[in-house]
């Protein structure tokens, strides 16, 4: 299997020149297409601060990330942002859905920053929102879904642009135990289905459980790294 | 709420600058017309020696002739011939200078609204002679009531001294105070007995159906009476002239404080919206809007919703102005400043549809430059901090 991540020696220090702190200290990760990664870890552990530098969020104070051999450190901000249009999908705790759009514009939003024709974006939202089981609420506004109708929502928005992987910071953090569930066989079926690569931070030992792999940090340093 | 607060800043930034415009308007063409219809009409003739020293002799010999071919002309509205003299009033109990204007009250009244100005008494009584009419100041000067007998004191033709008794037959009050105390009206035959003057004038004064056409009009007259002075109400009165170009100046001064509290308005109001939506921009940048994206983003959102405020300020406008146009605008509780220099209490605004463009692109524009900043600042967010926003 090709690696889609590579990480070395990865650094970032936050507040350098006044009280440094080493949110992740010289990480070397890989992660291959089609893993079901789990980044776990203490509070302040550095899980978001890895998954920010992975998908281009923010720039390292050291080391590299290359994604699929193109090295995104490297990569000015303009390009870092048609870079992550292109080939990462995000799924936010907090949903992060545009409130005055349904859920079907909310998939076809990403679609059309990338210029997708507007019948090939609705059938593509329309496809993605039957997958993830909201086939009827495609018109439906975020504040009349639930919290994981949202997050499911958020979740075909992800794969709206057909990424490489989809990043998902503490994706079930705001869900009830029935949403969390649901949502996690959702992306357990499309990393089976689909080969979509998922790397995902939580606390949640469900997620956890449902993982490939679970990669510990603590103190930005990976202090174990196992499959499952 | 952000956005109806931006759309009401835009219709009512857009209200005050149209209702400014239109209010100076209506006050400086009020001005224009009062100044005219009082005394100077929109033509006046005389004799070239005559505005400088006033003297009686310096008559236009052929008035009468002239009066008759200009109220011929399609372009005059009406004409009077006047014989005019400085003099001395004296009542029982002071004296003061006065300009006596001898009038024809039946060609005067088409010429000058001093005789719809009547406080007391008429303007001049059928077949009467040696009556005046004279203004509620002055009067008041002179320790004088309607039907009291003055005495005028001026200078012949011939260069003696004379004297005519007259009684009170109309007090006016204009609006210019500085005009009713310094202008007395007798009759013309009268004053022209007196003065030794016969037929002839001192002034010609006429009015135009149409104002705008004074310049082509005394052009035409310099022509056909090359020996006689021709002016035009601008140039008989510059101080109007000079007062219009600053009410001009003042308006857009005016409109530009209007315009940039407008901006400073827009840029708090969208500055807090984006300020506010911190996290929606940090995930429209996250999953891939690009700088340029956001930053038209802000800037459309600007301009859409000043296109939403520009219909109701239009309209706010129209229907305030169309109001106070019947109304009027009461400044009474300046009326004291006002009158002295001549100036109405009541100011009836007017509108003009070439003001509506450039207000509202000035509106619009305004309103774009305000989102700038704003824009500039969503382009400052970090999408890795801004998405964790609260």
């Amino acid at each position: 299997m090709n690696n889609i991540i590579e990480t070395h020696n990865l650094s970032k220090v936050y507040n350098p020149d006044t009280i440094p702190v080493n949110a992740v200290n010289g990480v070397d990760l890989q992660v291959e297409e089609g893993e079901f990664t789990a980044l776990v870890g203490p509070s302040g552990s550095g899980k978001t601060t890895l998954l920010n530098l992975i998908g281009g969020l923010d720039y390292p104070t050291g080391g590299s990330v290359k994604i699929d051999g193109a090295e995104i450190t490297k990569m000015s901000e303009n390009k870092l942002i048609d870079f992550r249009l292109n080939n990462i999908g995000f799924v936010f705790q907090a949903y992060n859905l545009i409130p005055v759009l349904t859920a079907s514009e909310n998939v076809e939003f990403v679609m059309l920053m990338q210029k997708k024709p507007k019948r090939e974006r609705e059938q593509h939202a329309k496809d993605l929102l039957k997958e993830v089981g909201l086939s009827d609420k495609l018109d439906s506004r975020p504040t009349e879904l639930s919290g994981g109708q949202q997050q499911r929502v958020a979740v075909a928005r992800a794969l709206a642009s057909k990424p490489r992987f989809i990043l998902a910071d503490e994706p079930t953090a705001n869900l009830d135990s029935k949403s969390t569930e649901n949502l996690l066989e959702i992306m357990a079926k499309l990393n089976k289905e689909d080969k979509m690569t998922f790397i995902f931070s939580t606390h949640d030992q469900r997620v956890i459980d449902k993982a490939h792999r679970v990669v510990t940090l603590v103190d930005g340093k990976i202090v174990s790294d196992t499959k499952q | 709420m952000r956005s109806i607060v931006v759309i009401a800043a835009v219709a009512i930034g857009l209200f005050a600058g149209m209702f400014m415009m239109a209010f100076f308007m209506g006050f400086v063409n009020q001005e224009i017309d009062a100044a005219v219809e009082t005394t100077l009409s929109h033509v006046q003739i005389h004799n070239p020696a005559f505005p400088d020293d006033k003297g009686v002799s310096f008559t236009i010999d052929n008035g009468l002739a002239i009066v008759d071919q200009l109220r011929k002309d399609i372009n005059v509205k009406a004409v009077s011939g006047r014989v005019i003299t400085s003099a001395m009033i004296s009542s029982s109990s002071t004296a003061a200078g006065v300009e006596v204007h001898g009038i024809v009250p039946a060609d005067e009244k088409n010429i000058s609204d001093i005789s719809q100005d009547m406080s007391e008494g008429v303007y001049f009584t059928e077949g009467k002679k040696n009556e005046i009419v004279i203004g509620k100041k002055l009067a008041e000067k002179l320790g004088v009531r309607l039907h009291s007998k003055i005495v005028l004191t001026f200078q012949s033709k011939s260069g003696d001294l004379t004297a005519g008794s007259f009684r009170i037959a109309g007090i006016f009050r204009s609006r210019n105070s500085g005009f009713d105390e310094s202008t007395v009206f007798t009759r013309f035959d009268d004053l022209a007995l007196l003065l030794g003057t016969g037929t002839s004038m001192h002034e010609i004064a006429v009015l135009l159906k149409d104002g705008k056409m004074a310049g082509p009009v005394a052009n035409e007259l310099k022509h056909l009476y090359p020996t006689l002075l021709i002016q035009t109400w601008q140039e008989l009165s510059p101080e109007i002239a000079l007062i219009t170009g600053i009410f001009d100046q003042l308006m857009y001064i005016i409109i530009g404080i209007i315009l940039l509290a407008l901006m400073f308005g827009i840029i708090n109001t969208m500055l807090m919206a984006v300020l506010e939506r911190q996290r929606e921009f940090g995930m429209l940048m996250a999953i891939g809007m690009n700088k340029r994206r956001v930053f038209f983003m802000v800037l459309m959102e600007s301009v859409m919703l000043t296109c939403a405020g520009i219909p109701p300020g239009i309209l706010l406008t129209i229907g305030t102005v169309e109001y106070l146009a019947k109304h009027g605008i009461d400044l009474s509780s300046f009326s004291k400043a006002l009158s002295q220099f001549g100036f109405s209490n009541i100011v009836y605004p007017q509108l003009q549809t070439n003001m509506f463009l450039p207000i509202t692109v000035m509106t619009g524009i305004t309103a774009i430059l305000s989102a700038i900043y704003p824009a500039i600042k969503a382009l400052q967010f970090k999408p890795a901090e801004a998405i964790r926003k609260i």
